[in-house]
């Protein structure tokens, strides 16, 4: 404790039925520094920042900041008292403008009843009545005022907002520095911001370090919840580490490795390299020609794709997001109508068959959006598991099910693929897990069902170290016996380790093909953001086996 | 010609009336997020509650004051119902229509005969001797009376409230996103009970108005499905009151029509080219009980265009509509 200390949480315990998200949670943070808060997902660092907003009351501890001790009944005391949190999943109404997000329930009133209005012609006196304030708070709105301060903030900080646009017009990076305006609107001296960089492309990201470096150079302290050791070393001072909803240790980060913190979060030592071992690779499983498909606002997103995918063979495809990634994966999933070309499952057409079809054909499909496409939020973690099955039969006699069966087998998925949070299979909702957890799941259903082709896009975005240790293994795995694999991935680290053969998307087009062995990063860097394709037809690679065929036929 | 639409107008000004009230009441707790379908009972218990009060003081006014308290307390229990204990709001809205139906029969019986002196037509002060002779439309808008004035004043404070203050800002960020007006400190239960005490309030109103003015008579099931009307007249309107105004006027005048149905003729000459396959069809349209369903035809057809020409994301039902919410079960 020093005399710099601004927030200390004293042994904060909060039980949700079955589970202690935080047990006897100690926190302290220091004027001006920028704290991580790092552990895996599910390790409680939302419900205790979640405390320290008063969304949830603790069962047991104290909070105090400057030395005072905090009663937080709700969010509105929290931001009293000077504390404010950008959540994870954006806290905006898209409907709204970007003053009326912010300014939402601080009862601005209209101009000619503010009591700092210069030219009113209400006389002050009646202004600063407070039944006048209380009732100008209620029944009107002046929203001229609030949006030149908020211009003002958002220019003091660098943020390129128009603060008369509908947030449903901004770009996710926007949208958050709207959020992070949210908690400067109210004056915060302590920021929260949960997993911020989630949902952000790198660019976005330096971009939005660079913005709360400036907010700590002006005296506010932030709280950085984070499972990504790059983003503690990028912009972190001190790191406080949760495990299981305990407090493993506060450290400085300059005095500790990237390896300390993966063992202090996940509980042993981690292994960052991944052993891949040869497969010999079989006959094709996947054979697709000269795809072309639409995104959901009908502009092609696909111009003529050719890709084979070969039993135990992982083709890892790179490329910045946005340049047809997800329609392919979908066209692959059979979710995504094709406007021209031909698909081949196992040697049989299968060309605009309903997914239903490309099921029973034995492709899996992991989703990039978990939560939108991969699971149903709200049923069990049992119905989750068996979604794609039921129907073949194996779960008693059709048309009827045995539940118990359906049950057997989610707890052997749940057991085998080590996911955590769930207490019963027929109670826990799939929207409970955390991401990993959930990931895990998903990727369970997938697998189990021994595939022929997996199409994984994003597999281990946004899910913690060790989940991601685990995903890898399993799609390693997975090819072993046999499975052909698409791996969509903007993490080219993991594309790779895992990758037999490497495929750079460009605008809709496989611009460039290599294997990790030979691959220039530099090049592949280039050829992903198009910089690649100016010397002449040599862009397309051809090794041994390649599924990518220039011209009308192979 | 003219007297036959010069009576339909004023049909149409006070059909539209009732459905203006209810709707806008419903607009209010809907862009709150809390769907009533409880309108119809609510009117129903604020038509008989004004009219026997009236029957009883002879003040039509303090009649309508009861009427609104009345819709109010049965707004209270879909209320109590769907905030407090997070029920589902079809379910209550549903079952407190059939509540009131059924309450204001029983307890209604004894009052059919009764008459009273409701609200009188009138015109308004110092320009309305003037504009009751414009002619067509003089008599139908501008001789009415003041529950049909007062209405289209409400409307324009529903619509300020709305879009011009911080509660109405607050209300509708409570309809959009109730996690997230709690954590800017704006109280979620408060403002859906006010939302659906007010909404009630105008369904009792929109009641009275029928019983006190509209018929000046009471007959059990006198509301005779405007109240669902008035749902489909939200729809319609897009949770915009404004657009609420056109609907509102709209619906009125196909109610007006479909009540003189049988005395307007379209039908062509028995002579005219095609008559025999025409005729029938007007005939068929034309029927009362086909013309009640016209509104919510409009209201699907409206519904149809707004989702075809925008995309879902932007449409304006409120998102939280029919969500509950409480603080640590997300």
């Amino acid at each position: 404790m020093s005399e710099h200390t601004t927030l200390r949480m004293e042994g904060i315990l909060k039980e949700f039925p079955g589970v202690v998200a935080n047990d006897h949670v100690d926190l302290s943070v220091e004027r001006g520094e920028i704290h991580g808060l790092l552990g895996e997902n599910g390790a409680g660092k939302s419900t205790l920042m979640k405390i320290l907003y008063g969304l949830y009351s603790q069962d047991a501890g104290d909070i105090y900041l400057d030395g005072e001790r905090l009663d937080l009944e709700s969010p509105q005391d929290a931001i009293a008292a000077g504390i404010g949190m950008v959540h994870q999943h954006f806290m905006l109404i898209p409907r709204l403008t970007v003053a009326e997000n912010v300014v939402l329930g601080e009862r601005e009133p209209a101009t000619v009843f503010r009591r700092d209005a210069e030219d009113s012609w209400l006389p002050a006196a009646v202004r600063n009545n407070s039944l006048v304030q209380s009732l100008a708070g209620q029944f009107s709105l002046g929203l001229d005022v609030p949006e030149q301060r908020i211009q003002d903030l958002a220019d003091e900080y660098g943020f390129d907002i128009d603060v008369s646009a509908k947030v449903w017009e901004l770009d996710v990076g926007q949208q958050q520095r709207v959020e992070i305006l949210k908690a400067l609107y109210r004056d915060v001296d302590l920021l929260i911001l949960d997993e911020p960089t989630a949902v952000l492309t790198p660019t976005e990201a330096e971009r939005l370090f660079d913005s709360l470096e400036r907010l700590t150079d002006e005296g506010l302290s932030i709280i950085f919840i984070t499972h990504k050791l790059t983003e503690v070393d990028a912009i972190v001072d001190r790191v406080t580490v949760l495990r299981e909803g305990q407090n493993v240790g506060t450290a400085e980060v300059s005095s500790v490795s990237r390896a300390d913190l993966a063992e202090m979060m996940v509980g042993r030592e981690v292994l960052f390299e991944i052993d891949r071992e040869a497969v010999d690779l079989g006959d094709p499983v996947l054979r697709a020609r000269e795809i072309r498909a639409s995104d959901n606002r009908d502009i092609e997103a696909l111009s003529g794709i050719d890709l084979t995918v070969r039993q135990g063979e992982i083709v890892g495809i790179a490329g910045v997001s946005g340049n047809g990634q997800k329609e392919l994966a979908e066209v692959m999933a059979g979710i995504r109508d094709v406007t021209g070309g031909k698909l081949e499952v196992n040697g049989a057409d299968i060309t605009g068959a309903k997914p239903k079809t490309f099921v029973e054909n034995g492709v899996s499909f992991v989703p990039e959006d978990r939560l939108q496409y991969g699971c149903a939020e709200d049923l069990s973690v049992m119905h989750n598991a068996t979604m794609k099955d039921f129907r073949n039969g194996r779960f008693g006699d059709r048309p009827f099910l045995d539940y118990g069966e359906l049950r057997d087998y989610a707890e052997t998925l749940v057991e085998e693929f080590d996911v955590r949070g769930v207490s019963d299979v027929t109670e826990t909702k799939a929207g409970d897990l955390s991401g990993g957890n959930l990931q895990k799941l998903i990727l369970a259903r997938e697998i189990y069902r021994d595939p022929e082709l997996l199409i994984a896009n994003q597999p281990t975005r946004g899910v913690d170290v060790g989940a991601i240790e685990f995903i890898r293994e399993t799609l390693l795995e997975q090819r072993k016996a046999g499975t052909g694999i698409i791996l969509i991935s903007e993490d080219l680290d993991e594309i790779f380790d895992l990758s037999d053969r490497i495929l750079v998307v460009y605008e809709g087009e496989f611009v460039y093909e290599t294997t990790p062995a030979e691959a220039d990063r530099e090049r592949i860097g280039l050829e992903m953001t198009g910089g690649g394709g100016d010397d002449g037809g040599e862009t397309v690679a051809s090794p041994p086996q390649s599924g990518i065929t220039q011209g009308s036929e192979s | 010609m003219v007297s036959f639409i010069a009576g339909l107008l004023d049909a149409t000004v006070q059909a539209a009336t009732v459905l203006l009230l209810a709707g806008m009441g419903e607009l209010i707790s809907e862009r709150a997020g809390v769907l009533n379908l409880g309108v119809e009972g609510m009117m129903l218990v604020g038509a008989l509650g004004g009219f026997i009060t009236t029957v009883l003081t002879g003040s039509h006014w303090l009649g309508f004051g009861v009427g609104i308290l009345l819709g109010m307390v049965l707004a209270l229990v879909h209320a109590f119902l769907c905030i407090t204990l997070k029920s589902n709001q079809v379910i209550s809205g549903v079952m407190l229509t059939l509540l009131g139906t059924g309450l204001t029969t029983f307890f209604g019986s004894g009052w059919v005969e009764e008459s009273i002196d409701g609200f009188p037509q009138m015109t308004l002060p110092l320009v309305g001797q003037y504009l009751v002779d414009i002619p067509v439309i003089g008599e139908a808008f501008f001789r009415s009376t003041a529950t049909d004035y007062l209405a289209l004043g409400l409307l324009l404070v529903v619509w300020y409230f709305l879009h011009h203050s911080n509660l109405g800002l607050e209300m509708i960020a409570v309809g959009e996103d109730p996690e997230m007006a709690d954590t800017m400190g704006v109280s979620v239960f408060r403002l859906r009970y006010l939302a659906v005490l007010i909404g009630g309030g105008f369904a009792g109103a929109a009641g009275a108005h029928l019983s006190l003015a509209f018929s000046q008579l009471w007959v059990p099931g006198m509301t005779a499905g405007r109240g669902w009307i008035a749902v489909a007249l939200v729809i319609f309107a897009q949770w915009r009151p404004r657009r609420m105004l056109i609907g509102a006027y709209l619906f009125g005048l196909l109610d007006a029509l479909r009540i003189r149905s049988q005395s307007i003729s379209l039908t062509l000459g028995p002579d005219a080219p095609l008559a025999g396959v025409v005729n029938p069809v007007v005939e068929f349209l034309m029927t009362p009980q086909i013309m009640g369903t016209y509104p919510y035809l409009a209201t699907i057809l409206v519904l149809a265009y707004a989702v075809i020409r925008t995309k879902s994301d932007q449409l304006a039902v409120p998102s939280a509509l029919l969500q509950s919410y409480s603080r640590e079960t997300d």
